[in-house]
């Protein structure tokens, strides 16, 4: 650890306030002083809310939940990065040892026409909510646990499953991309549901109709440049965008769907 | 299944069964996918084009030879035409189709943005439609140029002379300002392929931990193959005596 970073932070914050979904927005400044390097950046964004009540001013809005790292509710674009400077970390995971006294921090909201804006910091992502409803699901008739070993899944197919399952749905693909695609985000449902026996009886209907949700939500196309997979908390890959792109061609062309 | 993004059309596609194709190619990723499929098959177009044209640096006779034996095969190369013309054509309107729909998915720009991808420096990538508008703009001139023979400040030799091909390939090529566009335009079209060549197998969905870095590898070494090969003719075959 170093302690060189011990002393506390003063930071020049720049933060995009926007009142409503149709208000117009501005990115407006606040001086923060005696941020402790230990806080998270979400604590941070604590104590400027704490002073601005305090104040009687409006506080930031913006999304949290568990705060570690595994539900995918917070996510800003900080310094024009999804989740902030550090890879494979969520904006609740990072903290505040990663900047310097003095700094200064922009703060935006996702952009994505896909991703309308509530207020502030915070955009209604219910579009991802749309795809999953629309196939990202198996359908199981419950009953009497399987006698363990009936089905067989190798170790690789359950790791390559596993690690697309690894997604948070958290958008940071979407806010990343510059044309706001959500492939990232599909491919990784796709592909972890494909890659399993459970998932085989949907596996067709799944991906055709994910895909048609997904353009539905007007987000734009992969043009391969690969800012998703480096923005991506949960290290979701560009393989997965392949197989989702062979989903979609073999259910087109080959299932009767 | 009933699809709602198809539901308006019916009548003939249904009775032909043509649902599945029209759903595929009005999809994001069937669009993507018809790009990668027909920016591949123009590779191979380049690779034919540029091993003719490299005869002429074997000399007048064998490149008028040749082009004479290519064109006394004319139906078939009018299928070829007109196939390279629909490929041309969807290729291109796929990409302003999708590129329209990209602009609308982003509304408004940050006020900063960086990449988060290690060592990134703005690629081939971030310029696919715009290195694909000089290609285009490039390959509309040189069908101009020696395809349809319009240029008024060249004068062409007939089609049927048996020195044509060469002596109106140089004659084009002499004017100073004709060089340097080829030039800019071959090099850029090296630039489109070094993302593209790649790109398409992702696009198609051919990416294998196996095969993805030799298909990358490829795709880089094909670009530069293409451009220096062309840019080669370019800048050497103006000053080649007979």
């Amino acid at each position: 650890m170093n302690h060189a970073s011990s002393a506390n932070l003063n930071l020049t914050l720049k933060i995009w306030r926007q009142a409503g979904p149709t208000a117009p927005g501005e990115l407006k400044t606040y001086p923060l002083t005696g941020i402790s390097p230990d806080m998270s950046f979400l604590e941070m964004l604590d104590i400027l809310n704490e002073h601005l009540i305090a104040k009687g001013e409006e506080p930031v809005a913006f999304d949290h939940d568990c705060r570690e790292g595994i539900c995918g509710t917070c996510g800003v674009m900080i310094n024009g990065q999804a989740h902030g400077p550090d890879s494979a970390t969520t904006t609740c995971q990072l903290h505040m040892r990663r900047f310097r006294d003095g700094d200064t921090i922009v703060i935006e909201p996702w952009h994505a026409k896909a991703f309308p804006i509530v207020r502030d910091l915070v955009v209604d992502r219910s579009a991802f909510d749309r795809i999953i409803q629309s196939g990202g699901y198996v359908s199981v008739n419950t009953g009497n646990a399987p006698d363990a070993n009936t089905t067989l899944v190798p170790h690789h197919v359950q790791q390559d499953a596993m690690r697309a399952a690894a997604c948070i749905g958290c958008g940071a693909c979407v806010a990343s991309c510059k044309n706001a695609s959500a492939m990232l985000f599909v491919s990784a449902k796709v592909s972890h549901l494909a890659n399993l026996p459970q998932g085989q009886g949907e596996r067709s209907k799944r991906v055709l109709r994910m895909v048609a949700a997904m353009d539905a939500e007007k987000f734009g196309n992969c043009t391969n440049t690969g800012e998703c997979e480096a923005a991506c908390p949960a290290e979701i890959k560009l393989t997965n965008i392949a197989q989702l792109n062979r989903e979609y061609i073999k259910a087109s062309l080959f299932s009767t769907e | 299944m009933t699809d709602s993004t198809t539901q308006s059309q019916a009548g003939l596609i249904d009775q032909v069964g043509l649902r599945w194709f029209f759903r595929l190619l009005s999809s994001s990723i069937g669009q993507k996918f018809v790009m990668g499929v027909t920016g591949l098959l123009l590779c191979g177009f380049l690779v034919a084009h540029l091993a003719g044209n490299l005869l002429l640096f074997a000399g007048a006779k064998p490149f008028n030879e040749y082009a004479h034996a290519l064109h006394a095969q004319w139906e078939l190369l009018a299928v070829a035409e007109a196939g390279l013309l629909l490929l041309f054509v969807a290729h291109v309107y796929l990409a302003v189709a999708t590129s329209i729909g990209n602009n609308q998915a982003r509304t408004g720009q940050y006020v900063m943005k960086q990449t988060k991808v290690p060592g990134r420096i703005i690629g081939a990538n971030s310029w696919m439609f715009a290195s694909g508008a000089v290609v285009l703009a490039f390959v509309i001139l040189h069908l101009i140029d020696l395809r349809f023979g319009l240029r008024g400040d060249v004068k062409y030799l007939a089609e049927s002379d048996p020195e044509a091909p060469f002596k109106n390939t140089v004659a084009v090529l002499n004017n100073p300002i004709s060089r340097l566009v080829y030039f800019i335009g071959v090099v850029v079209l090296g630039a489109h392929l070094s993302h593209g060549f790649a790109s398409a197998f992702q696009s198609i969905g051919l990416n294998h931990p196996k095969y993805m870095p030799l298909i990358k590898l490829i795709g880089k070494i094909f670009a530069v193959v293409i451009a220096v090969g062309f840019a080669s003719i370019v800048v050497i075959v103006p000053g080649l005596k007979r």
